[in-house]
């Protein structure tokens, strides 16, 4: 039963994906909504694994074996687990949200069918990571994923901007993606098995079965992460992919494929349990573990992400930079070992940060595609939907009770109040720069006056578009109430966390730890004054007065991409230049050529026997016989 | 009771003889429906060959033995036979008004082959080569009008002619001192004639007199020429069932007259089998003219088939057979692409295939799956056949009695690289070079689509799911041979 359910859940997308390539691509209105039925199907067939759970115990169902080799046993199967389900039903809800509002924000794009066939390759990648028992299967829907991020960031290829987006996307997520792959093997070479249940059971024995290279490991593994979720110093990828259609944007570079890294690390947190060791020639290194580097990773991606934010002008790159910070967030509660932290944050997270992404793409939609913040103004009053929506995300983005933000920030900071007093200011000084960066936004797009006659006259997309919104708002105003962090508590912690009842939970952080609730509070409160005295009614950026080089780094997001060009400058490109000339001279030139030359100079002096007279043919003949003789006398 | 062992040879030529009978009478435009219904009867033959196969015996005092072998090449044959009889009704405005004629000489080449592939004597394994022989002396010079083809045709009759006369020679010297012409009593006997220089010579002689028929170096010399001259049909024969009638009654030589001496000869072999795939590859790789080139590359198959022989067991015997198969379907594809691609039968360079796939999409395509397997890159049927042939020689050498030959299977290989850049450069021609501004797109006859797909599927299939051919042939194999 469930493993049908399963099957439909995985396959429907993919489905809809090849039937639109091989079959429907001429009819776009039809492939629309073909994906938008599978979509939304496969959310359904959820919503049904999750309500009967009593007919599955946490296991991996339905493995088929696919290679069995000494030593190496992968199987395909679904491993349905809470933290499998939950995230199956934040794809499956985002995912045909975001499905709905495509066919209106999409019409008429001369690719609709393409689009929709992108999605649903995605759609089947990303539930293929979620159902995953080990590790390969895992990384062929990794990179799948990763290919349909691709796929969909260049959807609009005839933009050379997209275009390179896309390629910087493929490429710095396979130097994260290797990074993973050498961790992957070192985990089957050390443990022997690939299954997620057979590592755990391994490092439950004998948390040293890893040896010296047990935080090697971590961090190889942790790589991936970096580059799906596009933590620093491999962020650079995340704020260019916005060149993909903002509904992508929405789906893919906020709310799920960015997040499975984090549910990566979640799910393989075991392997940061192992006891932490360095080959001996690294042992200087002892007091680095790799939970520690995977919290400060995340701490520092947090914070340089929401400096960024502050000075950026355009819409769906402040949002973009907001995305790099709140999943620095999450890995940071990954470091510190708190898993259930880390995914609450993220199911929230999808949420309100696919719907702003959707306001946003309900705004651009509406102002012909403009994406400059300092091009729109007032907007409130005439997208009063779009407004409300965009307004209780970015609540519950900040952190505001009782959205939804709130609540799973409050459960990040508490741990790292904890653990490390250094991450701990950190994370207070993010919320409080996400607060500044977010109300300068609304102040500037919502009120004020509409800075161009297109502005003045726009108005609410068609119910196709609104209808989503709301659906994600509800969720994004409730998520933190509805007990996600209790049904993830009994999967992953030892006993029930949490509060099981609604009422209670709507208070439960100022009833348990006070202090962090009130001032995190603070800080948000703080972020809001000053981004209303700085942006109310302004008409460019007052920010720059009196801090131009602050604004100026800022702005030109730390000079990140420019130290990485001139990296490559001399790394790869010098590497190119040689090997061009290796392969032009060496390779093409004294071995190809070189060989080409000769044969072809052998057959043509072979062919000069070919004389085409009948009498030389004879004569070979004869000698051939004289030959092969001679030849058999002396065997 | 003994004629019923050669009643497919009977059917196949009453079949010519009617069909000769009828075309007597028939008017101008009834010749080709009558070459259709001379492929329909075939084909019948062909399908009762199949389905009812007949009983197996020796017959006329052991001179014609019906063994597996002998069926399963009788049934390859019948079915080239067919192909041939469609590829003329198609290609009917190459042969003209004599088309029934040429059907004709088809048929009775088929005929000696099917003989031959049954001979166990000398006799029988002389008269079914004259047989084959000449019928293709009027098959290669058929285009009257057309100098080359007549060049082409007396070239073949004059050389043929000497390789014949080298053979009967041959056979002269083994009857003297073997004092028999029976396969199996010049096997009976040969174990006390290892020293006797006539009967070695003989049977040398009557080995380079075959491989002149399946055109191994340095018996080679006649192919390119007559492989260009002849009419695109005649090709096609000659490459795809012509070589298979020389392999079998090879085959029937090496394993069953004088197993022996040939162990013995195993260097031999296997040093013509190298030599002829490089000269076959190194020759072929500066040509332009596509029908050339595919003589040059027959002659360097050729070469791989002698090396599955050379192997001395049966793994080879089975790789040469399946290599057979494979070989006919690839190069029945190419040439009838070949002839439908080329309006104008004397211009067959490779430059005039430039842009083919937009002339006619199949055609190109069924070019190019037919020269890809010829390559020998999987997952087609001529990767399979390689694969065997070589895996039949490694296996030999890894044997107690073989010693060793990796310099073949290192030629083998290498030859392998250099036919994959003749044949590429041909469909990268077809693909790459603009088509010629004159060239109209291509009609082909449903009876050439049809043919064409089956050429395809043949390839593809016994490429992907070898299994079933080669578990047969390994059947037929079974009890044959020492």
């Amino acid at each position: 039963m469930t493993e049908l359910l399963m099957c439909l859940i995985l396959f429907l997308p993919l489905l809809s994906a090849v039937l639109i390539t091989l079959v429907l691509k001429r009819a776009a209105g039809t492939c629309g909504k073909l994906a938008i039925a599978a979509a939304v199907a496969s959310f359904g067939f959820g919503v049904l694994v999750f309500a009967f759970e009593s007919q599955w115990h946490g296991g991996v169902l339905l493995s088929v074996p696919w290679i069995e080799l000494p030593g190496l046993s992968v199987g395909f199967g679904f491993l349905v687990d809470h933290l499998s389900v939950l995230m199956l039903l934040v794809v499956g809800a985002v995912g045909s949200a975001i499905h709905i509002y495509s066919y209106e924000y999409m019409r008429g794009d001369a690719g609709f069918s393409r689009y929709f066939a992108g999605l649903g390759l995605f759609m089947f990648s990303m539930y293929g990571i979620v159902v995953s028992g080990n590790l390969i299967q895992l990384f062929i829907f990794w990179e799948l994923v990763g290919l349909s991020s691709y796929v969909l960031i260049g959807f609009w290829y005839e933009r050379g901007a997209a275009a390179d987006a896309a390629k910087k996307a493929l490429i710095t997520n396979r130097i994260g993606d290797f990074g993973f792959l050498v961790g992957i093997l070192m985990l089957w070479g050390l443990t022997g098995t690939v299954d997620y249940d057979g590592i755990k059971n391994a490092l439950s024995e004998n948390p040293g079965v890893l040896g010296g290279l047990s935080t090697l490991t971590g961090l190889l593994i942790f790589c991936g992460a970096v580059g799906k979720s596009a933590q620093f110093p491999l962020h650079v990828w995340l704020p260019d992919a916005m060149e993909g259609p903002t509904p992508v944007s929405a789906l893919i570079h906020a709310a799920t494929m960015v997040a499975a890294g984090v549910y990566m690390l979640c799910r393989l947190s075991f392997v940061f349990l192992a006891t932490p060791a360095w080959p001996e020639a690294l042992s200087w290194l002892s007091a680095v573990t790799a939970p520690l580097v995977i919290a400060w990773v995340g701490g520092v991606t947090a914070l340089l992400a929401a400096l960024i934010a502050t000075q950026q002008d355009d819409i769906k790159r402040i949002l973009a930079y907001s995305t790099l910070s709140q999943l620095g967030y999450m890995v940071m509660a990954v470091g510190m070992i708190a898993p259930i932290a880390a995914m609450y944050h993220l199911t929230m997270h999808a949420f309100f940060k696919a719907l702003l992404f959707m306001g946003a793409g309900s705004v651009i939609h509406a102002i012909a595609r403009e994406q400059d913040i300092w091009k729109m103004g007032g907007l409130r009053k005439r997208m009063p939907l779009t407004f409300l929506v965009f307004l209780a995300a970015t609540l519950a983005l900040c952190g505001v009770p009782p959205f939804s933000g709130f609540y799973s920030k409050d459960e990040i900071l508490l741990v790292a109040y904890g653990q490390s007093p250094g991450l701990f200011v950190l994370g207070m000084f993010v919320a409080f720069l996400t607060a500044f960066y977010m109300f300068r936004l609304i102040m500037v797009v919502f009120y004020g006056k509409a800075r161009s006659a297109v502005v003045d006259k726009a108005h609410e997309g068609s119910i196709t578009m609104t209808w989503p919104m709301v659906f994600l708002a509800v969720l994004s105003v409730v998520g933190g109430l509805i007990g996600v962090k209790h049904y993830l508590g009994a999967e992953l912690a030892h006993g029930s966390v949490g509060e099981s009842q609604w009422y209670l939970a709507v208070f439960a952080p100022f009833v348990h730890a006070p202090f962090i609730a009130l001032i995190g509070l603070a800080a948000v409160v703080l972020g809001y004054i000053s981004a209303r005295t700085m942006y109310l009614g302004a008409a460019s950026d007052p920010f720059p007065a009196g801090r131009a080089l602050l604004a100026r780094v800022l702005r030109r997001k730390l000079y990140v991409d420019e130290v990485y060009d001139r990296l490559n400058a001399v790394t790869q490109e010098a590497a190119a230049v040689f090997a061009d000339w290796f392969d032009r001279w060496i390779i093409a030139g004294v071995c190809v050529r070189g060989a080409h030359g000769t044969t072809e100079l052998t057959g043509r002096m072979l062919r000069l026997m070919q004389s085409g007279s009948l009498r030389a043919y004879s004569f070979w003949f004869g000698f051939g016989l004289v030959i092969v003789i001679l030849i058999s006398k002396s065997l | 009771m003994e004629l019923t062992l050669i009643l497919p040879e009977i059917a196949v030529v009453v079949i010519g003889v009617i069909l000769l009978l009828i075309d007597l009478w028939a008017p101008p435009e009834g010749k080709r429906p009558l070459i259709a219904a001379a492929a329909v009867v075939a084909g019948l033959v062909c399908i009762c060959l199949f389905v009812f196969p007949p009983a197996l015996g020796e017959a006329f005092g052991g001179m014609f033995v019906m063994d597996a072998l002998a069926l399963f090449m009788k049934q390859f044959f019948m079915a080239g036979a067919v192909l041939m009889l469609l590829f003329c009704y198609v290609a009917y405005d190459r042969l003209g008004g004599r088309v029934s004629e040429y059907g004709v000489l088809v048929l009775f080449a088929v005929a000696g082959m099917m003989f031959a592939s049954s001979s166990n004597h000398f006799a029988l394994f002389f008269v079914s080569i004259e047989l084959i022989t000449v019928s293709f002396y009027v098959l290669v010079g058929f285009r009257r009008e057309s100098v080359m083809s007549l060049e082409a045709g007396i070239k073949y009759l004059i050389l043929s002619a000497f390789a014949s006369a080298v053979m009967v020679y041959g056979i002269a010297l083994v009857y003297g001192s073997a004092a028999t012409l029976s396969f199996d009593g010049i096997a009976a006997v040969e174990g006390g004639l290892t020293d006797n220089a006539v009967f070695l010579v003989g049977l040398l002689l009557v080995t380079a007199g075959l491989g002149f028929k399946i055109a191994v170096f340095p018996f080679q010399m006649w192919v390119p020429d007559v492989y260009q001259g002849a009419p695109v049909t005649t090709t096609a024969f000659l490459a795809a069932v012509s070589k298979a009638a020389g392999f079998i009654l090879l085959i029937r030589l090496v394993f069953t007259a004088a197993p022996e001496t040939f162990r013995q000869w195993q260097p031999l072999l296997m040093i013509i089998a190298g030599a002829t795939i490089l000269y076959g590859n190194l020759c072929a790789i500066p040509q332009r003219n596509l029908k050339r080139l595919l003589g040059y590359s027959s002659i360097a198959h050729a070469g791989y088939m002698l090396m599955g022989v050379s192997a001395m067991n049966a793994a080879g015997r089975v790789g040469v057979l399946f290599y057979l198969v494979a070989y006919m379907f690839a190069v029945m594809g190419v040439f009838m692409a070949l002839y439908l691609a080329h309006g104008n039968p004397e211009k067959d360079d490779i430059e005039s295939l430039g842009g083919l796939h937009l002339r006619s999409p199949l055609v190109a395509f069924s070019m190019t799956i037919g020269l890809v397997s010829l390559a020998g890159i999987p997952p087609l049927a001529g990767f399979v056949g390689k694969f065997l042939l070589i895996e039949a020689v490694v296996r030999d050498g890894m044997s107690a009695t073989g010693g060793g030959h990796a310099w073949l299977v290192a030629v083998a290989v290498i030859g392998i690289l250099m036919s994959i850049y003749y044949y590429l450069a041909v469909v990268r021609s077809m693909y790459r070079n603009a088509p010629d501004a004159r060239a109209k797109p291509v009609s082909i006859h449903v009876i050439g689509r049809i043919y064409l797909y089956l050429c395809i599927a043949g390839v593809v299939i016994f490429g992907i799911l070898p299994g079933g051919l080669v578990s047969w042939i390994k059947g037929v194999m079974t009890g044959f041979g020492s």
